[in-house]
């Protein structure tokens, strides 16, 4: 849930990276902590440990400046895609207020995307959340490795297999090479504060 | 294509997905690189190149052997742990409560310690403090605890009945023989009602999913995990889509079923339940999906 102070005027809210295992959550973040020097506003942490970059979650805390007079403060986290840390994504899943689902263009995690956006809509239902209202963006991320000779879903396939319901806005992304990892970031911001000044109306 | 051609790029693609961390799929482009190469009959470096890839698809037995062992809940730095304490608590009961719910219970333990000179919170520290020696240390470590609490007067005799009637049923349950003394509180005999509360809900971990191990039919020696959707006390119930319905065929009303893991928020367990009920929903949106109930035994 969104902390609102109207007092002081301050909003902070949470963007979650979700996603299957290795589809570049992470480096989606290190890349956004790489080339938004002046909204960071603090260190990246990822709670890791040896041999595994995503035992439990990264976060990076960045500041929008202010918005409509409200001073604007997001933290931005990613889950644990395997399947073994399901509480871990609950748990990091809570009061979320916008969501970046990652998915992965490699032909061979065509079902692993699947799975995890059902996992996704289930872990959002126990929060008594639809993933038909909650604000999301979803992100066709690796299109760079067309290029090796390594075989990828169209993005119109991974629009057929994951969009045709949900339609939100998608993005095809290259997040090693940042392409479209900024879009994609800044997408999911503007449908989170909209939705939260549909909430809290601080905009006058 | 041609089928050297197609052999590269098997190998390239098996050479990405190693590099990406996707161990299985580079194990399955290795092993159909390998399948090509072994029906080729004319080729020169044939067994050098069989070995190497044979030697590629160790490593990641190997490695894949090292992830799928990590334990579950490893020791976080102390920056680390900070930040899950900031992250998911509002006060310095929750920051604890949520550095045990991420499996850190040292340090969890070293602050419910601390907390309980704070009166508004010595109650709950004391019970989190119970909890955190179920999961890390023995029943002993546990009810040594409570004796020792017992014998000074830290609590006030309501509140170590509270911790009490939480930790009794635990023992109850594992079969530990001799019962915990009872405190016996400023006694007020002016009427002498007797009543005692109904033992707290959170007697029984929250369970989010369990992992049954089957002996029999398709599955068999697999571990497949099920979402708890809805819980009461020791009573679990599941909900089967009913595309699985295949997996429960063989779980039948009063089957007990061995080696069942259970994951719940602060810890894990392995224990062992029974199928009090399984029935087909007969309408509404999950109509044809299988609704079981299973109940806990030992945990
Ligand atoms: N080629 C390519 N590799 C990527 C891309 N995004 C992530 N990766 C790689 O995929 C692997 C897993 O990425 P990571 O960010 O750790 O995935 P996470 O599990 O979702 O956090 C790493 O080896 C990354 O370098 C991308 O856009 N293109
Ligand atoms: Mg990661």
């Amino acid at each position: 849930m969104a902390i609102f102070n109207l007092k002081k005027k301050e909003i902070e809210c949470k963007v979650v990276f979700y996603g299957p295992g290795r589809c570049g959550k992470t480096t989606n973040l290190e890349y956004i902590f790489k080339s938004y020097k002046k909204q960071i506003t603090g260190e990246m942490v990822s709670i890791n440990t040896e041999g595994d970059r995503t035992l439990f979650f990264d976060f990076l805390p960045m500041g929008l400046g202010k918005i409509k007079g409200c001073d604007v403060r997001v933290q931005l986290y990613t889950v644990p895609g395997q399947v073994k840390y399901s509480s871990t994504r609950k748990l990091v899943l809570r009061g979320v207020d916008g969501i970046v689902f990652v998915a992965d263009s490699l032909e061979v995690r065509r079902e692993k995307n699947m799975l995890s956006l059902k996992d996704l809509q289930a872990n959002l239902k126990e929060y008594g959340k639809s993933i038909f209202k909650v604000p999301l963006i979803l992100q066709y991320n690796k299109r760079d490795l067309a290029d090796e000779g390594i075989p990828l879903m169209s993005t119109e396939q991974m629009e057929k297999d994951l969009n045709r319901q949900l339609k939100v806005p998608s993005f095809a992304a290259s997040a090693v090479k940042g392409a479209g990892v900024g879009v994609t970031l800044k997408a999911c911001l503007m449908e989170t504060l909209k939705s939260l000044q549909r909430e809290f109306k601080w905009a006058e | 294509m041609n089928i050297s051609l197609k052999i590269k790029s098997l190998l390239n693609e098996a050479e990405v997905y190693r590099s990406q961390g996707l161990l299985n799929e580079a194990r399955e482009k290795y092993q159909a690189a390998s399948g090509l190469i072994t029906k080729i009959d004319k080729l020169k470096n044939k067994d050098s190149l069989l070995r190497a890839i044979a030697e590629k698809i160790q490593f990641i037995d190997k490695k894949s052997a090292k992830t799928g062992t990590a334990p579950s809940s490893p020791e976080l730095s102390e920056k680390g742990q900070d930040l899950i304490k900031n992250l998911f608590g509002e006060n310095d009961l929750e920051k604890a409560v949520a550095l045990a719910k991420f499996g850190q219970f040292e340090r969890a333990l070293a602050e419910f310690q601390a907390l309980l000179k704070n009166e508004a919170y010595r109650l709950e520290a004391g019970k989190n403090i119970i909890r955190c020696k179920l999961a890390t240390a023995s029943l002993d470590d546990a009810v040594a605890q409570y004796q020792q609490w017992f014998s000074q007067d830290l609590f006030s005799a309501v509140q170590l009945e509270s911790i009490r009637v939480y930790l009794q049923p635990i023992l109850d349950k594992k079969g530990f023989g001799t019962p915990l003394p009872v405190p016996v509180g400023e006694k007020d005999d002016a009427d002498g009602i007797e009543f005692s509360m109904p033992e707290p809900e959170e007697e029984m971990l929250d369970i989010t999913s369990i992992g049954i191990t089957f002996t029999n039919g398709t599955h068999k020696g697999k571990m497949v995990e099920f979402d708890v959707n809805f819980q009461s006390g020791d009573m679990l119930s599941l909900i089967v889509a009913k595309n699985d319905r295949g997996m429960i065929e063989d779980l039948n009303e009063g089957d007990d079923i061995e080696d069942v893991q259970f994951y719940s928020p602060i810890a894990m367990f392995k224990g062992t339940a029974v199928v009090a009920t399984k029935t087909a929903i007969q309408s509404g949106p999950k109509q044809g999906d299988f609704c079981l109930d299973l109940k806990i035994l030992t945990a």
